[in-house]
């Protein structure tokens, strides 16, 4: 299998729509209504077996909550945090990691703790990165 | 054909190629050295013995039917002929190939850890090893 960059960004976009109220992105958006997931770009890794079987991609997927000073962004932030659940960014992605076979397999590996400056605002933020192996 | 990368290389067992799910191969040529050294000899004198080459191979797993799995567990205890080519494609003289039989001594149905895809890691003892330029 060979990932087509596009299909992989459009796949964990689908995944990550079914945590309800959260907007999806696989585009960088100019305006973001939160709270936010933006798909990034893949980093390769070509040749991860022989005879182009096999490709690795590292993607960053951004989840943008609320302002700092707001406690409801906190409260949102720790469901998607969550390793399972319903609002479980993890779980969301993983729930089918083919991608509805974009890739053969993937992986959330890390959550990073992070701030993003939205319209002058400093928002919570969280920085996924995701391992997919097609 | 100059150097080449070792990205491409055929990996068939029987009749199914099995390329896209391996991640390295080595085939160790090897023929054990006898020793003849006499009294008249200053320093330890040899000739060749017997052939006991090797291949070793890390391949990704996958329990689907005809996959690698049941081509190696369903062979366990038997010999599989395999077949190298250092780059897929035509057989030639400058990319010849490695016909072999090997003994199916050990197996890795699970070789897992929580970080990356299930592999296999596996060393065949090998005989009747034959190399062909077309």
């Amino acid at each position: 299998m060979s990932m087509v960059p596009s299909n992989v960004r459009n796949g964990l976009k689908t995944n990550l729509t079914t945590i309800t109220g959260l907007r999806c992105f696989d585009i960088i958006p100019d305006s973001v209504p939160l709270p936010a997931a933006v798909v990034g770009q893949l980093d390769l890794t070509f040749d991860t077996s022989m005879a182009r079987g096999l490709d690795t991609a590292e993607i960053e997927i951004l989840l943008i909550v609320g302002r700092m000073s707001e406690r409801a962004g906190q409260n949102k932030l720790d469901g998607y945090l969550a390793g399972s659940g319903s609002s479980s960014i993890k779980a969301a992605i993983e729930a089918d990691k083919t991608l509805g076979g974009a890739c053969s397999t993937l992986r959330v590996t890390t959550a990073t703790a992070g701030t993003i400056t939205n319209a002058g605002a400093d928002m919570l933020a969280y920085r996924y990165q995701v391992e997919v192996i097609g | 054909m100059a150097i080449f990368m070792g990205n491409q290389v055929a990996v068939i067992v029987g009749t199914t190629t099995i390329s896209t799910f391996v991640s390295s191969v080595a085939l160790n040529r090897e023929v054990e050295a006898v020793e003849i050294t006499s009294m008249t000899n200053t320093s330890r004198n040899y000739i060749g013995g017997l052939e006991a080459s090797s291949l070793s191979l890390e391949l990704f797993n996958d329990f689907a039917a005809a996959s690698v799995n049941s081509l190696f567990e369903d062979a366990l205890g038997t010999k599989l002929n395999i077949k190298l080519i250092p780059v897929t494609g035509t057989v030639t003289a400058t990319n010849p190939s490695y016909s072999m039989s090997c003994y199916i001594g050990s197996w890795q149905p699970i070789s897992a850890t929580p970080d990356s895809p299930s592999t296999a890691s596996v060393t065949f003892p090998v005989t009747a090893l034959t190399k062909a330029t077309s």
